[in-house]
């Protein structure tokens, strides 16, 4: 009985007691709230924790409320662009509490710092500086991702195709990333005879687009210049199809999810053929056979559970082309064919609520067959991979991140190749190919990302490879970190060291096992400002110190690891987007990148040291429906090197080139101009879009090589294929 | 004295449910004021007021955390702030932006509370538009996040006149070649403004803007259609909305601007 009263008594009185807040002699709170640089903030909310006691400050920062809520409490002041800051206070009853509140940076909700040095970036990060719908629309980038990257600074086409040369360096010191695994020829008509390659990325499938031109993070391994890492999409946001059909091409695209988003799937399939487009342009180059290209490729994605996912990527692509060309030994038709296959197989999921574990599985084989006169090869090369990357949180401030690799490379020629190089007749001696090679590299890399504040940020990291093939192992230390200057701008340094195996055919030529692996070290320092990518200025400039780089020995027959070099220059990049109607930007690089020719040489021009490269990209908007754009592209002349005189060689009954000193010579400066519109439409009742091209719209010659007649006593300059092109085409969403 | 004790007991047991129902209504008292507050600001556009309301619900959310319908008014002022300060082609993206994310946020609290709440998908409709103007590159991405969540909301409570609204809204600026413009925004406006006639929520917080949008972008559309007999429809209409709802500055303002303008 007593224990029931006691509780009914407590019940009670603690209620009763509860209410007798209210009853109390209430206090004023008042006070103003300003940021660290003093300006008062207007309509940031004041509470007293666990009450509906406060008010907001008015536009002098002032705020003031009467409260019966006493004693040791909390006062919330928060706002929506402000993080929340709780004080501890103790309100004495029927007093007047005064708070001054400074809201400072620490409280300021500012973006993550996610810049780089030297990196361009697209996709789904909020610091993009090129957008999917961007890279579809630069005139002349025939809505190619690596012909969209050479209007940025650093990077040059080779060849006004998709591959791209970077800072100077050679295009073999580019590696395309691709869901933790490495893509080594995304490429169609790769390395043809003046023939430009494209690309067999899709861009609208790349949900992260990140290429970065040097001081790029440990976890990049066997690469000297440039990564460009992409991330597929994982399970669509939607279901559709899209067809696209032009004077070249013809493409189906599609996306499918289930309702419930656990399982997802993207496919895309494109032919090419350019019979039409060389009519209507009136191109008269000798093909045979004509141009043509497959390509099919798709995602396979299923939610294995809350974090878990499991993905698969397959892409096949098939070329084949011939075209006329007349040497000095031999005058007939260049044939190329290549298949290229890739798949990867990635896992991913959460082991904790902040970490990320991903594994992959990749393998790819490229195959390839040349033929011009005595030249008949075929290579294939097998790649596989197996990587596995954790990520996590260690405190508020430091991030880490590690993982390993293990990579097998195989290369196999097969074929017929001439005994001398100055004699390509069908019926030159010759000697035959049938030479395997293979080798294997493990890495290793551990990387810090230490936020020292919110304006400061240091990335550092070691990585260290293996070679399998020649027993060297190196290590690389690298380090980047980025300052905020004001909340849009950041200057940004990056060092490292890089290294990258020579390729297995300079193993297989030499005869050798004892190339070390190319050394880079990269010294990058710059400044950005960007302004929610509506204005971006960048200045970067940067050093690259080349060692231990695949040279010829002084008798030219064999290779050695002697090569040194460098790489120096500046880039600036400019953007400005005048909402809704204008986008555009400026890019300019200079660069000084030499090389040592074979052992023991002085350093000349590297086969990129194109010094100057000027790029202006320009879209308008006429209407919501229609884009007009154009591009301008002016760079110094390629390096090249002339020949002399010639020797006859009465057994061959050929002559040989007496060369000059390699790269002494330049071609004309290089010039084009692009232009391109795209109107929006519907077609029974779909989204529908018509695109229409001018490529090299003066119809410039620009220079692809020089020639030479049979002695070599005249020389003949080879204008590149690309001439005045008009193409068009149109895309409807199915 | 066994009678007595459970007499003890009951009357702890009433007193304490007595406490807390007093607090539960001071919290809907609470609501309630800030609807009211929150009615006036939207009526004017005011951001300054709107800003303060915004205040007063987040105070709120001090004595219930997590409340849904608390973080659904927030998020719901947010977006009032955010369309607010589109403006054509002056708009302030910042501001576009900050509020629409905070708007997004806000949501997502009051949806992971309480899932079933028709007007709060419609609601991530209608913010599913302003990221046009911060991010008109992510058009699949966009259009996605709308579908989703207007098939959502169609599937909990399709005779929502908000619903209605937010369709007729985007159909109205869509362009015609695509199945938009004012000649097929006009039946589903029509649709909206007889739900809206009808309707009366089940509570008294419950949201309940809209109605002078409905009337508005209906005068807007007939005017814009211009077919025999609609410049009459839209002045009639007009007149019925002002006396109806007096106090919108979006049918004193706007709408009777344009009304001047070319209803005539």
């Amino acid at each position: 009985m007593k224990i029931i009263l006691l509780f009914f008594f407590a019940a009670v009185f603690s209620t009763v007691y509860s209410q007798q807040d209210s009853l109390k002699t209430t206090s004023v709170v008042k006070g103003t709230v300003k940021n660290k640089s003093g300006k008062f903030l207007e309509n940031v909310n004041v509470v007293i924790e666990g009450t509906i006691d406060g008010t907001s400050t008015d536009e002098k920062g002032y705020y003031e409320f009467e409260t019966g809520k006493t004693g040791k409490r909390v006062i919330i002041f928060s706002a929506v662009d402000f993080g929340e800051k709780k004080m501890d206070v103790d309100i004495e009853p029927g007093s007047v509490f005064v708070l001054d509140v400074t809201l400072s940076n620490t409280e300021f909700k500012t973006d993550e710092i996610n810049v780089t040095a030297s990196s361009f970036t697209s996709g789904e990060n909020s610091r993009v500086t090129l957008s999917p719908l961007e890279i579809t629309r630069i005139p002349g980038a025939d809505a190619d991702l690596y012909r969209a990257i050479t209007t940025f600074p650093g990077s040059n086409q080779v060849d006004e195709g998709s591959r791209i040369a970077v800072r100077g360096g050679d295009p073999s010191e580019v590696l395309t990333f691709l869901d933790g695994a490495s893509l080594y020829n995304p490429f169609l008509f790769s390395d043809n005879y003046n023939t430009s390659s494209y690309s067999t990325v899709n861009p609208w499938g790349m949900k992260g687009i990140n290429f970065s031109s040097g001081g790029f993070s440990a976890k990049y391994g066997n690469v000297l210049s440039a990564v460009l890492d992409l991330q597929s999409y994982d399970i669509p946001q939607t279901k559709g199809m899209f067809a696209i059909i032009g004077l070249a091409n013809a493409g189906l695209s599609g996306v499918y999810k289930t309702k419930d988003n656990k399982f997802g799937a993207t496919f895309s399939a494109g032919q090419f053929f350019i019979k039409p487009m060389l009519a209507i342009n009136n191109d008269n180059t000798d093909f045979s056979p004509t141009p043509t290209a497959s390509n099919f490729g798709g995602t396979l994605a299923y939610k294995t559970s809350h974090t878990g996912l499991l993905k698969y990527y397959m892409n096949y692509s098939y070329d084949d082309m011939g075209v006329r060309s007349t040497g000095p030994s031999y005058d007939g038709y260049y044939s190329g064919k290549t298949k290229n296959f890739f798949t990867n197989l990635k896992y991913s999921f959460a082991p904790t609520d902040v970490s990320l574990l991903n594994t992959s599985v990749s393998l790819s084989t490229y195959n390839r067959t040349d033929k011009y006169g005595i030249i008949n090869t075929i290579s294939n090369s097998i790649y596989g991979k197996v990587r596995t990357d954790f990520g996590t949180p260690v405190s508020e401030k430091v991030d880490i991140s590690t993982g390993m690799e293990y990579e097998y490379n195989d290369y196999k020629a097969n074929g017929t190749a001439p005994m001398y190089f100055y004699n390509l007749r069908e019926d030159a001696p010759f000697f035959t190919l049938d030479n395997l090679d293979k080798t294997g590299r493990a890495g290793v890399y551990l990387e810090t990302k230490y936020k020292i504040s919110d304006n400061f940020l240091v990335q550092g990291g070691v990585r260290s490879d293996y070679y399998t093939l020649t027993k060297k192992t190196v290590i690389d230390p690298r380090l980047s970190v980025v300052l905020r200057i004001t909340q849009h701008s950041f200057l940004k340094a990056a060092t490292g060291v890089y290294h990258q195996n020579p390729g297995l055919v300079y193993f297989l030529q030499g005869n050798t096992t004892d190339l070390k692996p190319e050394q880079a070290v990269h010294y990058i320092i710059g400044y950005e400002y960007n302004r929610d990518n509506d204005f971006i200025l960048r200045i970067e400039s940067y050093y690259k110190d080349y060692s231990n780089l695949v040279s010829n020995s002084i008798n030219y027959y064999d290779y050695t690891s002697d090569g040194k070099g460098y790489a120096k220059g500046m880039d600036v990049f400019l953007k400005v987007r005048l909402k809704p109607k204008f986008n555009g930007w400026v890019s300019y690089s200079y660069v000084d990148s030499k090389r040592t020719p074979y052992d023991g040489a002085d350093k000349i021009s590297s086969d990129y040291d194109i010094t100057h490269t000027l790029s202006l990209v320009s879209e308008y908007n006429i209407s919501d429906y229609l884009t007009v754009g154009a591009t301008y592209r002016v760079s110094t002349g390629k390096p090249y090197t002339p020949v002399i005189g010639s020797v006859y060689d009465p057994s061959q009954n050929a002559y040989i080139p007496l060369y000059a000193q390699r790269n002494s010579a330049r071609f004309p400066a290089y010039t084009r101009i692009d232009v391109n519109a795209q109107y929006i439409f519907a077609l029974f009742g779909r989204f529908a879009v018509a695109f229409a091209a001018l490529n090299n719209l003066l119809n410039t010659k620009n220079l692809y090589e020089y020639n030479y007649n049979f002695d070599y006593s005249r020389k003949i300059a080879v204008s590149s294929s690309n001439i005045r092109t008009i193409y068009f085409g149109m895309g409807l969403q199915l | 004295m066994k009678n007595f004790s459970k007499t003890v007991l009951l009357s702890a047991v009433i007193i304490l449910l007595c406490v807390n129902f007093v607090k539960a209504d001071d919290f809907t008292d609470a609501i309630m004021k800030a609807k009211k507050n929150l009615q006036a600001s939207m009526n004017t556009y005011d951001e300054k007021a709107l800003l303060k309301v915004r205040g007063e619900f987040e105070r709120i959310l001090q004595l219930k955390k997590n409340e849904w319908i608390v973080t659904y008014y927030l998020a719901l002022i947010d977006y009032t702030i955010a369309s607010s300060a589109m403006g054509g082609e002056n708009s302030d993206k910042d501001k576009v932006k900050k509020y629409t994310e905070s708007g997004f946020g806000n949501l997502e609290k009051s949806i992971l509370v309480r899932d079933d709440f028709a007007d709060s998908y419609i609601l991530r409709y209608a913010l599913s538009f302003n990221r046009w103007i911060y991010e008109s590159d992510k058009m699949n991405d966009i259009i996605a996040q709308s579908e989703e969540a207007k098939t959502k909301s169609e599937k909990l409570e399709s005779d929502n006149p908000r619903l209605s609204l937010m369709d007729g809204i985007s159909t109205y600026y869509m362009p015609e070649m695509f199945g938009g413009g004012a000649k097929n925004a006009v039946p589903i406006l029509e649709k909206s403004v007889e739900l809206f006639a009808k309707r009366v929520e089940k509570e008294a917080y419950y949201p309940d803007w809209g109605k002078d949008m409905a009337y508005g972008f209906l005068v807007l559309a007939y005017i814009k259609r211009d077919d025999d007999g609609d410049k009459k429809k839209a002045a009639e209409l007009f007149s019925k909305a002002a006396t109806e709802l007096p106090d919108s500055s979006f049918l004193k303002g706007f709408v009777k601007k344009e009304l001047d303008k070319n209803g005539k």
